[in-house]
């Protein structure tokens, strides 16, 4: 305690962390849910509305995001231009395929608080649609947040010992044609 | 400050007084007072008892004593930082002069208004202040992407 001093104590109190989340085969409203506590800085003891005390979030692999159901064909993103018939409406498959980062950037941009510093926060967001992360960035992490759903396998991610011990339901018969 | 409500200010000191040694930010002190009057009773005690022992109490603190004929006796200070208070001290006696020269003293000579974020605790925590770290797993260089990721 007394091997620094209060000053320091208070400007590491205060100190903004870093987190990196991953967003590969995770939902973008989970991810958008972390994300907003971190940035408001709800995760802290010390929270008060009135500090601007929320922490710096870097989402990476926004391109691999996972939607439940058929949202990605079914869910919708109006927005309008503000000209006479400019209403766009796109599917998320469509808003995915032109920006990866929009899906989670527009999922914590609707979760933040609708006041001033609402922008402020979204400037503590850093998405990247990859695994790659600038220098400067990855210096700045503090902590990875553990994903909130455990990523699925693929079947070509199982080994063939693997796949003969998984059960079968029925023996095929000798003369049983697949296709 | 927005124009609703009361005025109001953070928790501070002036030029982080008291921090590393404390100057006591009361200026100067004047009392002013009727040789005569009722009403200047208890400061002519004061000034008989304890206005002595107060100058030489604090060096650092200018004391006038100045007999005027006036029916409101009072004591006019003025600190560091440009704030004059005015205290009308009519009809009080030597204890209450002498505890109210003590609170001038003692105080920084900011506006008396509303405290923002009035938080506070006699007894500050042992452990130390919540800092980002506390709590936390301790991880040995810095944080990457995990590896094996296709």
């Amino acid at each position: 305690m007394s091997s620094f001093t209060k000053s320091a104590q208070q400007w590491a109190t205060f100190a903004r962390s870093w987190y990196l989340i991953d967003a590969r085969m995770q939902p973008p409203g989970k991810i958008a849910t972390m994300c907003s506590i971190r940035l408001q800085g709800k995760h802290k003891p010390i929270y008060h509305a009135l500090s601007d005390c929320g922490d710096h979030v870097v989402v990476m692999n926004t391109r691999h995001i996972a939607f439940s159901g058929n949202k990605w064909e079914q869910k919708v993103y109006s927005s309008h231009t503000g000209y006479p018939g400019g209403f766009k409406q796109v599917t998320a498959a469509q808003l995915h395929h032109k920006d990866p980062k929009a899906i989670v950037k527009l999922a914590v941009y609707g979760m933040l608080p609708k006041n001033l510093s609402r922008r402020t926060m979204m400037q503590r967001l850093h998405l990247f649609p990859d695994d790659a992360l600038p220098e400067d960035i990855l210096q700045n992490l503090t902590e990875e947040l553990p994903q909130p759903r455990a990523v699925p396998r693929k079947l070509s991610e199982y080994t063939q010992e693997e796949r003969q011990a998984f059960p079968t339901l029925w023996t095929p018969p000798e003369d049983f044609r697949l296709k | 400050m927005t124009s609703r409500g009361t005025p109001s200010r953070f928790l501070q000191s002036v030029l982080q007084n008291g921090v590393g040694r404390y100057v006591c930010q009361l200026k100067r002190i004047s009392l002013i007072f009727s040789k005569k009057g009722q009403s200047s009773l208890g400061a002519r005690e004061f000034i008989e008892e304890g206005v002595v022992d107060f100058a030489k109490k604090n060096p650092g603190t200018v004391v006038y004593v100045s007999p005027q004929s006036c029916r409101i006796p009072k004591i006019v200070a003025e600190y560091l930082n440009g704030t004059v208070r005015e205290e009308a001290i009519t009809m009080k006696s030597s204890q209450d002069i002498s505890a109210l020269v003590k609170k001038l003293t003692e105080q920084s000579g900011l506006d008396i208004i509303r405290i923002r974020k009035p938080f506070h605790t006699d007894s500050p925590s042992i452990q130390g202040q919540w800092h980002p770290f506390t709590n936390r797993p301790p991880s040995i260089g810095p944080v990457k992407p995990r590896d094996g990721q296709a």
